[in-house]
This record gives C-alpha cells, sequence and structure tokens, in this order.
C-alpha cells in the first residue's frame, strides 16, 4: 500500500514539487517569521547541552568521554522526534485550508512538515560533525561509518512520521491527547540513552533498548558517527520493524479517522 | 461514443450523529463509558446513484437545509461518505466565498501553495502568476500577509486564483456574490469564457436564472433526497413548485 502511494506520487510529477514547496514555505515561517533565524535551530540543542552537561558531567561526574558531542547527537535525534511529533499533534487543525476545500492527500501535509524539520535536522547535523571533529576533539574521528546516519535518519524520519499520524488522528477524536502525549514523551526522554552512559543504561534496563524504538536509533547514531564502527544491525532491523508497523497503523487511523477531520475539527 | 466519467456516485448516503455534549477528550470517554452521548441522527444525504460526465455543467437546486452544501462536500472528497462509494477523475477544488488559504501566509505564497495543490507546476504557476495578481487587483500587496486583508480583497485573491489556476472539477456554491460589482462583472466573463468550456462544474445556486443559462443538467434535492436529475427546465419547475 505504502509503495503504490509513494510511486503513484512521483508519477504525478507536480506532487513532489508541491511536499519541496509546502515544507520550504513551513521552514520559513517557522524559522524566518524571528530575528535569529536559523540560529534559533541550532540554540535550542546547544542550551539543552549546557544545562545536562553542567549537571551530569560536573554535578554528578558521570565521567563520560566527549560528552558534549554524546549529547548533542543524541539531542538532535530526540529533538527531530519531539518536534515532529509534539509539534504536529494539531496539524489536523491549523493545516486544515489544504484539505477543506479540495481532495488532496493529507499524508503530503505530514510528509512536508517532517521534510521541512528534516532540513533543520541536518543543518545541527552538520555543527554536530564540526564540533565533534574540531573542537571536542578526543580519540575517535568521524569516518566513512558516517554516512550510516543517512539510513538511521530514514528510520527515524518513518518513526516520526508514524508517531505523528497516530497521535494527530487521535486528536480529532480526542483533544486530550496534547497532555498525554507531553507526559509520554518525558518518559521517553528519560528512557532513552539521550543523557547516560550506554553501559549503565543497558545494565539497568537489559534488553530495553529492544523496546524503546528511539533507543536503538540514538545509540547507532553514536556508534556510526561518533565511535566510527557499523551499526549494531540486530537493533537496527528492529528499529525499522518497529517503525514500519507504527506507520501501517498510523495510516489506518488515517484512513479511520483523519478522513473525518474536516467534520469535526 | 461514451462520454468520459468525471464523478460516479453509487448508493451514497451520509448522516451526521450531532451529541449534545460533545465527548471528545479521552477523559471525557472513560467517566461516560457505560453512559454513551445521547446522539441526534441527521440524515443529510438519503442514498442516491449519479454520474456526473467531463465537460458537463451541472446545477443543483433546492431549499435552505436540503443537502446541497453536504452533498458537494462529498463529491469534492472533503467528507466521507457513510456508505456506498464515489469515484472522482481528477482534483477538484470547492468553492464558496473563497478557497483555502492560510492566513499567516503571504498573497504570493497562497497563490504557490493553493495552484500547487490544484495539481499545477512551479514553472506553470510562475507563467499565470500575473495574471492572477492583476485579476485579484492585488499588484500592491503582494507580499502582504492576508490576514492584514479586507475580506473582499481575500475572496478576490481566492476566486482569482480558482479561476486562472482552476482544477479539473469544480464545485461552486454561491459564488457570485464575490466582490464589487466591477468585479462581479469581471467574474461572469471569465467564468463564461473559460470554465463553461472544458471543466467540469458543478454549479449550486438560488439564482434560476444562473442555473438556466449554464447548466446542461440539474439536480433537484429535497430532505436529502435526489427527487430529479436531468433536464434543467424540468428541475427549475420543481423547485419554483416546492418554494409555493
Amino acid at each position: 500500500m505504502i509503495v503504490s502511494i509513494v510511486t503513484d506520487w512521483f508519477k504525478r510529477s507536480n506532487k513532489s514539487e508541491r511536499l519541496w514547496l509546502l515544507a520550504k514555505i513551513e521552514f520559513k515561517l517557522r524559522y524566518y517569521e524571528n530575528k535569529l533565524g536559523l540560529l534559533w535551530a541550532l540554540i535550542k540543542p546547544l542550551m539543552d547541552i549546557a544545562i545536562y552537561y553542567v549537571v551530569f558531567q560536573i554535578i554528578m561526574k558521570q565521567d563520560t568521554p566527549q560528552f558534549a558531542s554524546y549529547l548533542f547527537i543524541g539531542l538532535i535525534c530526540w529533538n527531530f522526534f519531539l518536534e515532529s511529533t509534539t509539534g504536529t499533534v494539531q496539524i489536523l487543525n491549523t493545516k486544515k485550508y489544504l484539505y477543506e476545500y479540495s481532495n488532496m492527500n493529507k499524508l503530503e501535509i505530514y510528509v512536508s512538515t517532517l521534510l521541512s524539520n528534516s532540513i533543520g535536522f541536518f543543518f545541527n547535523f552538520v555543527m554536530f560533525l564540526l564540533f565533534f571533529n574540531f573542537v571536542e576533539r578526543g580519540p575517535d574521528h568521524s569516518n566513512l561509518q558516517t554516512l550510516w546516519l543517512l539510513p538511521l535518519f530514514v528510520n527515524l524520519y518513518i518513526l516520526s512520521l508514524a508517531t505523528s499520524l497516530i497521535i494527530s488522528n487521535i486528536y480529532v477524536i480526542a483533544k486530550d491527547v496534547t497532555q498525554i502525549w507531553q507526559v509520554f514523551t518525558q518518559v521517553l526522554f528519560f528512557l532513552s540513552p539521550i543523557l547516560y552512559p550506554l553501559n549503565k543504561f543497558k545494565d539497568a534496563l537489559p534488553n530495553f533498548d529492544y523496546l524503546n524504538p528511539l533507543g536503538g536509533i540514538i545509540i547507532n547514531a553514536r556508534q556510526t558517527s561518533m565511535y566510527g564502527v557499523s551499526p549494531d544491525f540486530k537493533l537496527f532491523f528492529f528499529d525499522f520493524g518497529y517503525a514500519i508497523l507504527l506507520l501501517i497503523f498510523g495510516m489506518f487511523l488515517l484512513n479511520k479517522l483523519g478522513s473525518k477531520a474536516a467534520e469535526k475539527l | 461514443m461514451k462520454k468520459a466519467l468525471a464523478i460516479q456516485a453509487k448508493g451514497i448516503s451520509k448522516t451526521f450523529h450531532i451529541s449534545e455534549d460533545s465527548h471528545n477528550t479521552v477523559k471525557h470517554r472513560l467517566f461516560n463509558l457505560f453512559n454513551p452521548p445521547r446522539t441526534k441522527k441527521v440524515q443529510a444525504i438519503k442514498t442516491m446513484d449519479f454520474d456526473i460526465y467531463k465537460g458537463e455543467c451541472v446545477g443543483i437546486l433546492g431549499r435552505n437545509g436540503c443537502g446541497k452544501s453536504t452533498l458537494i462536500r462529498l463529491l469534492a472528497g472533503v467528507f466521507p461518505v457513510d456508505t456506498g462509494e464515489i469515484n472522482i477523475y481528477g482534483s477538484t477544488l470547492l468553492m464558496n466565498l473563497g478557497v483555502g488559504m492560510s492566513h499567516q501566509l503571504t498573497a504570493r505564497e497562497n497563490i504557490y501553495i493553493s495552484a500547487s495543490v490544484l495539481g499545477l507546476k512551479i514553472k506553470e504557476i510562475d507563467a499565470i502568476f500575473d495574471q492572477i495578481v492583476d485579476f485579484a487587483e492585488l499588484k500592491d500587496f503582494i507580499d502582504t500577509k492576508i490576514k492584514y486583508f479586507s475580506s473582499g480583497m481575500v475572496a478576490r485573491l481566492g476566486f482569482s486564483i480558482a479561476v486562472n489556476a482552476g482544477a479539473d472539477i469544480m464545485f461552486l456554491d454561491e459564488i457570485f456574490a464575490v466582490g464589487d460589482m466591477k468585479f462581479q462583472e469581471k467574474a461572469i466573463k471569465v467564468f463564461e469564457s473559460s470554465w463553461i468550456e472544458g471543466k467540469t462544474v458543478i454549479l449550486v445556486s438560488h439564482s434560476m436564472d444562473v442555473v438556466k443559462k449554464y447548466c446542461n443538467r440539474t439536480a433537484f434535492m429535497k430532505n436529502g433526497s435526489l427527487m430529479y436529475f436531468g433536464d434543467t427546465d424540468k428541475a427549475i419547475q420543481m423547485y419554483i413548485d416546492d418554494n409555493h
């Protein structure tokens, strides 16, 4: 089903152009409406890094090597997920003007919004590479294994798209999913290996990296882009599986609940 | 020769469930698990079948509340149907006092987005961009966010996008009320010159002159049922009888 939708998009040529147009305008709305522009996309993770660095490295003396870079890569993955899900809970409401008067495919609205978030992600990833290789220099460097980040990002994108589809379609029938999701993301944040060293995380919660679909992506992103080794393939396939399953469920909800958005919202 | 289909509706119907207290939060749903909300059923569209062919101009007549607007929303693919199925061959655009536009965006961005949603490529939009702006008489405000526009300006812009970009199938819900007299004259002129030829148009209007002038076939609706679909004069006669 998904493959046929994607091929259909590219056959009817103007769809890819439209997705890019919507993404560009979304991006401009988010970052160029204020004076600092794109810098905001960078300031957010930098501030977070500063806070967690002080808490975990200086106060709690966790002693993770290159902890700032360790946090950096974890947080940009996390922020992409957070922005793409929490930021899109009300997407069917805010983007109503797009589908209220025509038979536009609603999935395009999601894909383009996440595409716009992807621009921010890659901007931050470049900043991470510069920081890791030139500022916080350690024994390891980025090497060709860093390219694994592309498939890992595809995984992250599908996972975020799926989650976004699920919560925003539940929003059509239950408005307080916004609050529930906020609590849930807090739990997920602290149950992902973003702040702690990986071995402590694995000791305390054995096999939990297989249950948390975001945890594996962060672990593999670090492994490939910081330590220069190939990803943990078992984890990689697990996470792709989760993302695809959730996407199927999200598409089901979009057809079931999202189709009623025009009359319910 | 068999004419190409634009819209095929088979056994479609639509019922709205209107509840007095809205159970639209998780909390509400949990606390009232055994006490489902009282809903009132409103059968907006009763089961009907019909075909609309490419290039046709079809009128829809009926008194207020008979389901005209619901029907065109179903046909445009904006609302899902409860039963039956609708096959839509092409992009659709629903127009009632304006098309979908974001008030956060400028006129320029809205033109590009709306035209793109209607299926045009960026190059094609570039080509008709000036035409759209001139027609809407908004040359000086092209990079202004439309939230600062007057309602007349927004309506003109929407109309101009629809006229110049146009979807394959256009649903026009009382559109001849946009803008001042001069703009209306212009709108009717464009409507006659470009839409009647080539595009499939479904026209909802209380003005029988408009329907009589443009529509090859006309539907007459009453209380959600399709009473008649065919010859325009006969449909108009039924509508007049219904009003007396």
